[in-house]
């Protein structure tokens, strides 16, 4: 069976590594890729490539970018006094979608999770709290998902954040429990920024 | 609640099972190692994806096969649930009404049957975890609230734990944890001092029956008290965790007292006292589910015969509400032996197959 070669094998294999795609799927779209014509499968790969190769991430809030500062972190009309923490760059594109936020964005890459290992060095925390002296930030909102990790995230930047100069708050959670703010639809996010109270 | 037919295929030494109970009571009989147990556990590991005997599924297959599949037709008062259980090569699937479950841990609530089984005396004479996963059992499958805050609470405390574990432990970590370590707590010390203060009248009047008047309590022994602010306690014990290095106070550390007589039943209890005291509990949770669900579960007895005397048999069956379904194994193959004073539908279990007799 066609299924069988190695070559295809690597195929359906990298298509399994997606979010979302079982086993029956990723066939699906092996096979996909493989009747196409020739000249759609070349731009799949050519445009994984091309997009990989020129985007980054921005070196100072850590979001997806294809230029850097990203367009945000360079955009003067952006309030530099307010910056929300997400954990990934998808929460950020969600928050930004719906078009009321003008703060700056933080993208941690990640939530504390010991149990992973993964602790405040590898969130790379001490850049985030020398970003936000330098940029004189005022209020800082943590949008961590509604996990036992991202809650646990919001209460230690809180923690360690909240002050004189500081204000901590956290987005309020009409975003459903366990869920992540990419699933979250435009109105909850707004009610949810607009709803946010202090750790 | 009545268990209309249960079918299961690849489950222990079984061979392919067609079983449907009568609605009142229905002996398996069959000599020892014929099947009988593993019936009634198929029957419990489809309403709760859990054996009583055993928490490596690989054990439930049967020899040479490599999974199996077990369903069960419930009929409720007000509707019918057919439950699906599934297990191949460690994928373990779940179904409700033909509708796959997203985690596993949603089975419960849906069926609820009670087991009594010989193992239940470890209720009164195993360990403290023992009777926590008692609680935790039969508070998850009547309320959602508590399966989520047992499950939350889990999790966070995992957590806790292997922060405790690393070499250097900041304070500012470990308090990260402790509010949603606290909601879910409190959240399991007031539903299971609500569960055990009902449980304890109840089984106090089942083992008054069936033991000529005796006194039986159970009482909630929480490692916290009630009402106590758990993100305070957590705080002021951290100290002593990370000399500990794990979390030392909270509800993972509860247990239930059992006293007979005024005695601690574990230590000073005889073997027919302990066996009639855990007995007791399963009744008792019987009435309690009954109370809040508004029906009975399918209660199932494994070797009550032998576990009790002749005249603890008969003060049994006369608390036992007729109207609860009740399946009962014994050794007894002859169909006339029936000491219960009720009629019977009656099976025989041979070497992994079972008719009517
Ligand atoms: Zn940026």
């Amino acid at each position: 069976m066609v299924l069988d070669a190695p070559s295809v094998q690597r195929l359906v294999e990298a298509f399994r590594r997606l979010p979302g795609i079982g086993k029956r799927t990723a066939e699906r779209l092996a096979l996909h890729v493989l009747t196409a014509p020739a000249d759609e499968a070349v731009l799949l790969s050519e445009s994984v490539k091309e997009a990989r190769a020129a985007i980054t991430t921005c070196s100072r809030c850590g979001n997806l970018t294809d230029i850097n500062p990203c367009a945000i972190c360079s955009d003067d009309r952006r309030d530099a006094k307010t910056l929300c923490i997400v954990e990934r760059p998808a929460g950020a594109m969600a928050i930004e979608k719906g078009g009321t936020y003008k703060g700056r964005y933080h993208v941690l890459h990640g939530v504390l999770n010991p149990l992973e290992g993964i602790g405040p060095s590898e969130l790379r925390l001490d850049r985030l709290y020398k970003r936000i002296q330098d940029e004189g930030v005022r209020e800082v909102i943590v949008a961590t998902n509604a996990t036992a990790e991202g809650e646990a995230t919001a209460m230690y930047l809180s923690g360690q954040l909240d002050g004189d100069d500081v204000k901590v708050t956290r987005i309020a959670h009409g975003v459903p429990m366990g869920g992540g703010l990419e699933f979250a639809d435009d109105a909850t996010l707004t009610h949810a920024l607009q709803g946010r109270r202090s750790v | 609640m009545h268990l209309r037919r249960l079918q299961c295929d690849g489950f222990r030494c079984l061979k392919a099972i067609d079983f449907s109970p009568g609605d009142g009571l229905t002996f398996l009989r069959g000599k020892n190692a014929q099947g009988k147990t593993s019936v009634l556990e198929s029957i419990l590991y489809a309403a709760t994806s859990k054996s009583h005997r055993t928490n490596t599924e690989r054990d439930l297959v049967g020899k040479d096969g490599d999974g199996f599949r077990i369903a069960v037709d419930t009929q409720g008062l007000e509707r019918s649930v057919k439950l699906e259980a599934f297990w191949r090569q460690g994928i373990k699937r779940f179904k409700v009404n033909g509708v796959a479950l997203e985690r596993v841990s949603d089975i419960l609530g849906h069926v609820s049957i009670i087991l009594f089984s010989p193992e239940d005396t470890a209720l009164v004479r195993g360990g403290a975890s023992v009777r926590r996963a008692f609680m935790d059992m039969e508070l998850s499958q009547l309320s959602p609230v508590y399966l989520n805050a047992l499950q939350d609470y889990r999790k966070a405390l995992r957590q806790r734990n292997e922060l405790l574990r690393q070499p250097r432990v900041s304070r500012d970590l470990l308090e990260a944890w402790d509010p949603q370590l606290a909601r879910a707590g409190s959240e399991l010390i007031t539903q299971r001092a609500a569960y055990l203060e009902e449980l304890s009248e109840l089984a106090q009047e089942a083992y008054r029956t069936l033991s000529d008047g005796e006194a039986l309590r159970a009482a909630y022994k929480p490692d916290v008290e009630p009402g106590e602010d758990l993100d305070d306690l957590f705080r002021q014990s951290a100290d002593n965790d990370i000399r500990r290095r794990q979390t030392t106070r909270g509800p993972h550390r509860d247990d239930i007292t059992l006293t007979i007589e005024g005695q601690p039943a574990r230590s000073h209890g005889s073997q027919g006292q302990q066996k009639t005291a855990a007995l007791c509990l399963r009744l008792a949770d019987l009435e309690l589910v009954k109370r809040r669900n508004g029906e009975y579960p399918v209660l199932m007895l494994d070797e009550v015969f032998s576990e009790l005397d002749a005249e603890r048999v008969r003060r049994l069956f006369e608390y036992i509400d007729p109207e609860v379904q009740c399946i009962v194994t014994t050794t007894e193959t002859n169909p006339a032996w029936n000491p219960t004073g009720r009629h019977a539908t009656q099976f025989l279990m041979e070497a992994g197959q079972l008719r009517p007799i």
